[in-house]
């Protein structure tokens, strides 16, 4: 029998950091009966929302990790991640995206499309997600739905349609107009659980008729039934209407818009209605696994609950009871005792308990089908594994994990500190690709990586928290690289006899920058000059000194080495005497390659007053910004610059002071760029000052 | 990069035309480009900030219709489409070099007046971040806009020095006169130095000159390749 799909959601929700993600969630849940009372975020019940389970998620009013939960919503089932909405966590925000098969866009409704909103469509368009967007806080002074949905044509370019019209905005918002079905909605009781269905009110008929007209039109464009019926002159139906906008939307041609206030519980349950009616069922949506046998061709995924598994585990947590890998089953059914195998190193392994999740609480499920989202217990693995059913060998296409941009050194404040400090990054820095640790052997100093500070900046605080470990940070700083300009030749011979067999090789050849790979090598020694065994050492001893740069000592990378002689001793050349050739040739080569450092560049987007654009834009500059240019937005004005992630350091203190705390600001990686001569000077004298104190 | 740069002067469709000076505006001068929607009104006149640009000339673009982020791809993408010959890593290094000579400014439409203009100008200016040597004005509607404000925009571009550009979206309703001058822009087509007009054939894009030209130049239109507004190879 054929397993149906159609009432399966699995949906996302993604937005700017404050336009009320997690209010939203937790209205879902509680209207599709998931929980029994309210919890706002920073309520002062000091409950918190449900979907924010992490202590420190709670007292700082923002999502971290995507918890991932299940409604039931008019016989549908829906999967939903709340994801987190600050730009350092976009990982989290990519994976998420990754597994889904529709989002809802929240936006504010005064805040309009932010800067944040941008990077998440962006992800939206990479994943080919289809999304409807939510006008929320219609209840905020200043309140303006369809300047939002104005913003969304042009800033985002989405053929946004309103599916609805306030009744009443800012502290009179009442209701919406359904303009498919052209009624009235009003939200009573305690909670608005109770939709009273009304007769339009007569000031906002024409209004309503008006905004109708301009839905059906755009929607008609993805029905040849609609258009018949508009040009017959027969009756548009509700039905008729939804099928025309589902055709778009899944297409990512049109984006249904709905409206209203989460937190004054008005708009959530047709916006429900929306995500049943609009986004996709799991076999709507292409998925593409990777043969691995067939020289990683792509294979279309077919969501058939009868073929075997293959499932993505796309985000782990460690929990009270061992580690929890959050799975979604592309085919196949995972089932309690069977087994499965992961791709990546092929190990074997038995499904223990399979649970369904509801942030921190979960249920035991019998098995998981093609098209769900779960978790399972007990499984060793790391994120952006695949598991598949013995005997397939496909992968599902591997996430884009950006690098690390900046480090911190922690230092534990006793033993066992120590002991629960390095557990804790052991266990981060396999639930995050981004977040990275290591010692650095010189200064024995523990360094961790991440996208900004506020990513470093929470794990910190989680190691506090989660694992009592007691840490002390030093100052963040950049993830510089160095790199090459010119070609360079070298011949190096390294030879040293201090009794006993001696040490010999000779390597010739040259560097040269390359652009688009961090390392590349190539023999081109004919004739033996270096005998074959040898040619794996040099390559070590090349890659080896690539780690650290001879001046400044950061990585370096684009650079392509070729050998094409050298010479060799029959007793005293060995693996060791190649190695350390090839350190020396690097180095002798390397200075006069031309080198140069190259300093992570940050996107940095600024929402200010406009009186303070002038202001801002000072700063930006002194900081070596380089200022893309400015948006005018009425009152507001959006300023879009790339500044080096240096001079980024205490940002938001002085952007505040200088902007009476009106201005606010995002930052995310945007690219690497040579660093101008007078700063690379200053970079090398802290280098040597660094080095200095460490000694 | 050199190569891009003389491949572009080459190619350059104004300067094909027959208009004299390298820079074709003076200080102060003001220039449009006049076609129906969708013909190429605002990849041509990028092409020619880029041109600017590659001179190291400051182009200031201001767009009443497009926000940065969509601005910003059309310079990327005409760039890349004009230096595609070219190896990637030389592109990049040099986009990133003569992006320090570009500033994008949007206005809504209802928002936009010279004094504000004027006062976001002079923030950049005062504080050395960006001095314009020549404005690109994309989305001006001239059969709204009165011959005051281009009064306004002329005294501008004197006061500064600079020289301005706009794009002239014209109506396929409405037929032009002898001259390819529309109705609805003579009451401001004496304020312009330069006039092109865009015309678009099928798939064919045409450039012809309207004003400005040197006595002796050709009258014929020429034919551009719509990938990148420079002259058909």
């Amino acid at each position: 029998m054929k397993f149906d799909d159609q009432k399966i959601r699995n949906i996302g929700i993604s937005a700017h950091i404050d336009s009320g993600k997690t209010t939203l969630s937790e209205r879902i849940l509680y209207y599709t009966k998931r929980i029994h009372a309210i919890h706002d975020v920073k309520g002062k019940d000091g409950v918190g929302a449900t979907m924010d389970s992490m202590d420190l998620e709670k007292e700082r009013g923002i999502t971290i990790a995507s918890a991932a939960t299940y409604c039931e919503w008019k016989n549908h089932e829906i999967n939903i991640i709340d994801t987190p909405g600050h730009v350092d966590f976009t990982i989290e925000v990519e994976r998420s995206l990754r597994v889904l098969d529709g989002a809802i866009l929240v936006l504010c409704s005064v805040g309009g499309v932010q800067s944040q909103s941008i990077t998440v469509d962006q992800q939206m368009k990479r994943y080919k997600v289809p999304c409807i967007a939510f006008i929320n806080k219609c209840d905020r002074s200043g309140a303006n739905p369809f300047r939002v949905i104005e913003q969304l044509r042009t800033k985002l370019g989405h053929n946004a349609v309103a599916m609805q019209i306030p009744i009443g905005l800012e502290t009179s918002l009442e209701g919406v107009v359904d303009l498919a079905a052209m009624k009235a909605l009003y939200f009573d009781g305690d909670s608005g659980e109770d939709i009273r269905v009304e007769d339009i009110p007569p000031e906002l008929l024409a209004e309503a008729a008006a905004k109708r007209e301009e839905l059906i039109d755009r929607a008609s464009l993805f029905s040849d039934e609609l258009t018949e019926a508009i040009l017959e002159e027969k009756e548009i139906t509700p039905e008729l209407l939804y099928a025309a906008v589902r055709k778009g939307t899944l297409k990512r041609e049109i984006t249904p818009v709905y409206m209203g206030s989460a937190y004054k519980n008005k708009g959530v349950q047709p916006l429900l209605d929306g995500v049943t009616y609009l986004l996709p069922a799991p076999s709507e949506v292409e998925n593409v696994a990777l043969d691995m046998n067939h020289n990683e061709e792509p294979v279309v995924l077919t969501s058939d609950p009868e073929k075997p598994i293959i499932a993505l585990a796309f985000k782990l947590e460690d929990g009270q009871y061992g580690q929890l890998t959050y799975i979604r089953v592309y085919e196949g059914t995972v089932e309690k005792g069977s087994t499965i195998v992961n791709v990546r190193n092929g190990k074997k392994v038995k499904v223990g308990r399979v649970v369904r999740m509801h942030a921190d609480q979960m249920e035991d499920v019998d098995s998981l089908k093609a098209g769900y989202i779960g978790a399972l217990f007990g499984i060793e693995c790391s994120s952006g594994d695949t598991f598949v059913s013995p005997g397939l060998n496909m992968t599902m296409t591997s996430m884009y994990v950006p690098k690390p941009v900046i480090s911190l050194a922690i230092v534990p404040k006793d033993n066992k500190a120590q002991m629960a400090m390095s557990k804790a990054l052991n266990r981060f820095s396999k639930e995050d690709p981004t977040f990275k640790s290591h010692v650095d052997h010189e200064t024995n100093e523990t360094i961790i990586e991440g996208m900004g500070e506020l990513h470093l900046d929470i794990y910190v605080e989680r190691m506090k928290r989660e694992y009592n470990a007691e840490v002390t940070t030093g100052n963040p700083r950049v993830a510089y690289r160095e790199t090459i300009t010119q070609r360079a030749d070298f011949n190096y011979t390294h030879k040293k006899q201090t009794g006993g067999s001696g040490q010999f090789g000779r390597i010739a050849g040259y560097i040269e920058p390359i652009s688009d790979a961090e390392f590349v090598f190539e023999n081109k020694i004919f004739g033996g000059a270096i005998p074959t065994q040898y040619i794996p050492a040099c390559e070590k001893g090349f890659k080896q000194s690539m780690a650290k740069g001879p001046k400044l000592e950061f990585p370096i990378t684009g650079v392509k080495v070729v050998i094409n002689d050298g010479a060799f001793h029959a007793v005293d050349s060995s693996d060791m005497a190649f190695q350390a050739a090839a350190r020396g040739a690097f180095k002798e080569a390397y200075l006069r390659a031309k080198p140069v450092v190259h300093e992570p560049i940050m996107k940095v987007v600024v929402e200010t007053p406009t009186e303070f654009q002038g202001s801002v834009m000072g700063l930006l500059n002194q900081r070596r910004g380089m200022i893309i240019g400015s948006q005018d937005e009425g009152v507001m004005c959006v300023i879009e610059a790339q500044v080096p992630l240096g001079e980024m350091f205490g940002f938001s203190t002085i952007l505040r002071s200088s902007t009476q705390g009106k201005a606010q600001f995002t930052m995310e990686f945007a690219l690497y760029r040579q660093v101008p001569q007078s700063i690379a000077e200053k970079i090398a004298l802290e280098v040597a000052q660094n080095k200095k104190t460490a000694a | 990069m050199m190569m891009i740069k003389k491949e572009i002067i080459s190619r350059n469709p104004l300067l094909n035309l027959g208009f004299e000076n390298e820079y074709i505006l003076q200080s102060g001068g003001l220039g449009a480009v006049l076609a129906h929607a969708g013909v190429g009104k605002t990849a041509l006149l990028v092409q020619m900030a880029l041109h600017a640009m590659m001179n190291e000339q400051p182009v200031l673009h201001v767009s009443l219709n497009d926000a940065v982020s969509k601005v910003d791809i059309w310079y990327r993408e005409l760039f890349h489409d004009m230096a595609s010959k070219n190896d990637s890593a030389e592109i990049t290094e040099y986009w990133e070099n003569i992006l320090n000579y570009r500033f994008i400014m949007t206005f809504r439409v209802e928002g936009f007046s010279v004094p504000k203009l004027e006062e976001r100008l002079t923030d950049l200016m005062q504080q050395n971040i960006f001095k314009p040597y020549a404005v690109i004005l994309d989305g001006l509607k001239f059969d709204e806009s009165g011959r005051g404000l281009l009064l306004e925009l002329k005294e501008l571009a004197k006061k500064y020095a600079m020289r301005i550009w706009f794009t002239v979206h014209t109506h396929r309703h409405e037929p032009p006169r002898e001259d390819g001058l529309p109705f609805s822009f003579l009451h401001v087509a004496d304020l312009f130095d330069v006039l092109v007009q865009l015309s678009s054939e099928g798939p064919e894009v045409y450039i012809k000159a309207l004003k400005g030209q040197s006595p002796g130049a050709k009258k014929d239109a020429l034919l551009l390749d719509p990938a990148t507004m420079l002259i058909k190879a």
